[in-house]
């Protein structure tokens, strides 16, 4: 097979003596042995060794997927990705418009990512998403485990306990309305325990150790199969101050977002990313946008701004390859991540609206 | 650039390699663009033997020049004109999409890049019955936006599945395993492997710039080889197979006034949903 030696992983250096002694395509390469080789170009035997290993393996994972079957380049037909579309859940997020708005909830094999300012919710999003793909599948949820890379310190264990905690007292009325076994079994094991204890948590204080974490994610995921979900709270604040090399800055995040949506499609988990936004000077007017610049906005598969409105916390769907732009508004009670409820005249507002995706409770009194 | 080998042509022995490689002289274009007189003294050669060799090897290696009216009659008959389904898209682009060309899509993030990509896959593979290889880099495919588009085009089910059988979907995040696919593709092609259907028409990759970008910045130049290495690939795919390619790409400054008419694209706008 005549791959050309420009499209095959080998350092510039290596890449740039071996076009200059006249080799050009991998065949030539194989048909020469290791300590021809090193005297051709002037390297030393093992480095001639490992070279001709990675070209012979790029050849043979390319013969190998050929020779088995002369038509397949690796794809799947559309048909079959609507069935896995089909097949696989969504992580609720607790609001059901806004689970409207996505399609059913943050979808799996894709990058979502939301943006704000300062204290309009988005870290309690994540964290309330790191306990809904926990839900068991019973209920309506993934029953996953979920990863929490954390860069800027804001992440919270006693508001998560109290997210778990209305969480699982939701599932447990609605086993008591539905008196189902399997519903019993499930919430044996799903109690504020086992939901913290499938948190794993990783804290990133600057964008070296970000960058590290996100490359070392994959032998993680291997050990850990069960996670669905990778929340980076801040990807934006390690990358915006100190960085003199703006070039630098956009070739590392590039790079950053291909590794995240590899692992996405992969391990077929939830990627959640939070960003901050910045003020984009115009010639009359200045709005603002998310942060990070331009190229950065191709990163995202789906794309959420969370905003104020006078007192009104509002989420716009910003980019999505499915789903039309909307806005709704949400609140975030001391339970979580809600819909807003018109205020009951006599009791305190009620913690979650129904998930349409779940089995309709029964009114129930809660106090 | 061919490496001188043994056998390559009569006359062409290994001792002459030899001889020829201590002088500097490696591949098939050194030794044709040099001097054979100071070659045949420093070597110790017959001038001779290396006219004759040479000729050999000029006439093995050197591309055959084409009649204009030979190409023009060529293209008549191998070069087709794929619609993409929407009117005034084929308006702008001269009736519709071109085998043996690229078209480049750009635009800015949220513009429409990747739904215009699945609205053209979608008309190709329904309307024109043509299978389509769409390579997916950024995650952006979604099958169930495509059912949509399709079922917009057709109310029976058949139909809609059949249509989705002729888009095969490659997911692809770094530029290697582009590379890779792109020769698979090459591969499958020149063997003339009759797939279901028939071979690919239609090539979409979404998006380009999401394998390159990674490579650009900091200190590191080989981002530039690499770019062209694809472009080169996208080309020759294209010229060699007849095939219609549409990489997409990021752009900051464009103006796309001219895809105000986007609107009236069935079923794929805002408003339909």
């Amino acid at each position: 097979m005549q791959r050309d030696l420009g499209s095959l992983p080998l350092a510039p250096a290596l890449r740039a003596r071996l076009v200059g002694a006249g080799f050009s395509t991998a065949q030539e390469l194989l048909e020469v042995g290791p300590c021809e080789l090193s005297k051709e170009i002037g390297i030393s035997n093992e480095e001639a060794l490992e070279t001709l290993q990675v070209i012979r393996q790029e050849c043979d994972s390319d013969a190998a997927r050929m020779g088995g079957d002369p038509t397949s380049l690796r794809t799947c037909t559309a048909l079959e990705l609507l069935e896995q579309e089909q097949a696989q859940g969504f992580v609720v997020t607790f609001c059901s418009v806004l689970d409207d708005i996505l399609g059913g909830g943050v979808q799996l094999t894709k990058i979502t990512e939301i943006c704000g300012a300062p204290g309009v919710g988005k870290t309690q999003l994540c964290m309330q998403l790191a306990v809904d793909v926990q839900i068991p599948e019973c209920f309506g949820g993934l029953a996953g485990e979920a990863v929490y890379i954390d860069t800027e310190g804001s992440f919270m264990v006693e508001r998560v306990a109290d997210i778990a905690t209305a969480c699982v007292q939701h599932c447990q009325l609605i086993a008591e309305a539905h008196q189902e076994e399997d519903h019993h079994k499930a919430l044996e094991t799903f109690s504020l325990e086992s939901i913290l204890s499938h948190i794993y948590y990783f804290r990133c204080h600057d964008y070296t150790e970000l960058l590290a974490q996100i490359y070392l994610l994959p032998d993680f995921l291997s050990e850990h199969s069960k996670v669905r979900l990778v929340a980076v709270d801040g990807i934006a604040f390690p990358f915006r101050h100190d960085f003199e090399d703006l070039s630098l800055r956009t070739r590392l995040l590039n790079g950053l977002a291909q590794q995240l949506i590899s692992i996405a499609n992969d391990h077929k988990l939830a990627v959640i990313l939070t960003n901050q936004m910045t003020t984009r000077i115009g010639q009359s007017q200045s709005t603002l946008v998310p942060a990070l610049g331009e190229s950065w906005g191709h990163a995202a598969t789906i794309r959420l701004i969370l905003h104020w409105d006078n007192n009104q916390r509002l989420a716009t769907l910003y980019k999505s390859p499915s789903q039309k732009e909307s806005t709704v508004p949400y609140c975030i009670t001391p339970h979580g991540f809600r819909d807003v409820q018109p205020p009951p005249p006599s009791q305190t507002p009620e913690g979650s609206e129904m998930n349409p995706r779940k089995r309709p409770r029964i009114e129930e009194d809660k106090q | 650039m061919v490496m001188l080998q043994a056998g390559l042509c009569p006359g062409l022995t290994a001792e002459m390699i030899q001889l020829l490689k201590a002088s500097g002289i490696r591949t098939v274009v050194d030794l044709i663009s040099s001097d054979l007189e100071e070659v045949a003294q420093k070597c110790s050669l017959s001038y001779k033997a290396l006219v004759a060799v040479r000729r050999v090897l000029l006439a093995q290696f050197s591309a055959f020049p084409i009649n204009g009216v030979h190409l023009y009659e060529e293209l008549k008959s191998s070069m087709a004109i794929l619609s993409t389904g929407n009117k005034s898209l084929d308006t702008l682009l001269d009736s519709g999409l071109y085998t043996g060309e690229v078209m480049e899509l750009m635009g800015a993030p949220g513009s429409g890049k990747t739904q215009v990509c699945l609205s053209i896959a979608a008309s190709v593979s329904h309307s024109l019955k043509q299978n389509v290889l769409f390579i997916d880099s950024t995650g952006g495919f979604t099958a169930s936006r495509l059912l949509q588009l399709v079922q917009f085009r057709t109310e029976e089910e058949e139909e809609q599945v059949e249509a989705l059988q002729r888009i095969q979907v490659a997911h692809v995040f770094d530029i290697y395993k582009m590379l890779a696919a792109l020769q698979e593709l090459r591969h499958c092609m020149s063997q003339q492997v009759v797939c279901s259907g028939g071979p690919v028409k239609l090539l979409v990759v979404d998006s380009v710039s999401a394998v390159v970008c990674p490579l650009f910045g900091g200190r590191q130049s080989e981002g530039l080889a690499l770019m062209m290495q694809l472009a080169r690939e996208l080309k020759t795919l294209a010229r060699e197979f007849g095939l219609a390619t549409v990489p997409t790409g990021i752009k900051v400054e464009l103006d796309i006034g001219g895809y105000g008419a986007l609107e009236e694209r069935p079923g794929a706008s805002g408003e339909e949903l």
